[in-house]
């Protein structure tokens, strides 16, 4: 047969079909490919491969957490209690060290504007190559497995 | 046996070296037992405060991931992947966020500065909580998480994100609670937290920025 009637059957193998019967070379390939696809293919050992992140996640030991949280709340109240302190100062005393930050932001602001020009400049250099770094640094897609 | 070892090794070894490190302290450094009745009572209060604050923690780290599960594990597995990026980042995010903090509080008499120093610390506190609930799910996979499939399924308490997010909570806790030490090791898993936040932008897995790409044709 023509090489053009081979090129038609190999792009288009069911259209073509007839072409098997008149051409020998096609029909051997035909054979040969047929009996590669009848090979089975590997058994897989599930339980030889890596446990998978997601892999029993979803689940919920509800005694364990509620159990710990307790144990936790428990205890924090229990030294509350013995240091004389009241839910109420845990609260201050955690907004006392935001405050202390904002006061400190405030200080370095009050020495900016004081500072010289040059200091300004060096300053605005500084933010531009900090938060350049940081995008170059964002711009990096996550390695991390498919979780 | 062997994993125990391999758990306990380490632990003993920084053990013994936090209390060849107290014993060797300098007087006055601030780990010696407190001698007046006042200097315990002020420890007392440190402590209570320090627990009464893991106790929230606590609370927000099984309320987040019972709301974002799979955002928290995916985080946690960047950081385990990918940890000297992601603490790269956060001190990088750190900086920016401080440098920023300058510039809006200097920006605070043009009306402009007030709001945008509100909404950058806003999401700061964001990603430091979202960040660190996430290093939590690290630390508690690496220390109680399943290595083998038949683990896995022998375990009934000890498995799943909340279970892990808890025992993370516990160990890193209990790290707080060492003097001097534990305040260090809080600060640096904020860091790393920060930094795994806008890593995985909050385990959304999608990127910041737009990709440009040029069209030739």
């Amino acid at each position: 047969m023509t090489e053009d009637a081979c090129q038609r059957y190999l792009e288009d193998p069911e259209a073509n079909a007839a072409h098997l019967q008149t051409c020998a070379g096609c029909r051997a390939v035909s054979a040969a490919l047929a009996e590669k696809s009848d090979v089975e293919p590997a058994p897989i050992d599930i339980n030889a491969l890596p446990l998978a992140p997601w892999e029993g996640s979803s689940h919920r030991p509800w005694p364990l957490v509620l159990g710990i949280t307790t144990v936790v709340i428990a205890v924090a109240l229990a030294l509350c209690d013995a240091a004389g302190l009241s839910p109420l100062h845990v609260a201050e005393s955690s907004l006392t060290s935001m405050e202390a930050m904002r006061g400190l932001i405030d200080r370095a602001t009050a020495s900016l504007r004081s500072a010289s020009i040059v200091w300004q400049i060096a300053f605005g250099v500084a933010f531009l190559i900090v938060n350049g770094l940081l995008i170059v640094l964002l711009r990096r897609s996550p390695r991390g497995m498919d979780a | 046996m062997r994993r125990a070892v391999r758990l306990f090794l380490p632990l003993t070894v920084v053990a013994a070296t936090l209390v060849t490190a107290m014993i060797a302290a300098p007087p006055g450094f601030g780990v010696q037992a407190p001698n007046t009745m006042a200097e315990t009572t002020a420890m007392l209060q440190k402590t209570a405060v320090i627990v009464a604050l893991l106790a929230v923690w606590m609370i927000a780290a099984v309320t987040l991931t019972l709301l974002s599960g799979r955002e928290i594990r995916y985080s946690s597995v960047e950081m385990r992947a990918s940890a000297l990026h992601c603490f790269a980042l956060g001190l990088v995010a750190v900086t920016s966020f401080a440098l920023t903090a300058i510039v809006f509080s200097y920006l605070i008499p043009y009306h402009v500065g007030l709001p945008l120093l509100f909404a950058l610390g806003v999401f700061a506190i964001l990603s430091k909580i979202y960040g660190l609930v996430a290093v939590f799910h690290a630390i508690g996979t690496l220390v109680a998480g399943s290595r083998t499939r038949e683990q896995l399924q022998r375990r009934h308490w000890l498995r799943g994100d909340l279970a892990m997010v808890v025992i993370g909570v516990l160990v890193l806790g209990a790290l707080r609670l060492i003097p001097i030490v534990g305040p260090i090791i809080w600060g640096f898993a904020s860091v790393f937290g920060i930094g795994t936040a806008l890593a995985t932008k909050f385990g959304r897995r999608e990127p910041w920025f737009l990709a440009y790409r040029l069209h030739l044709s």
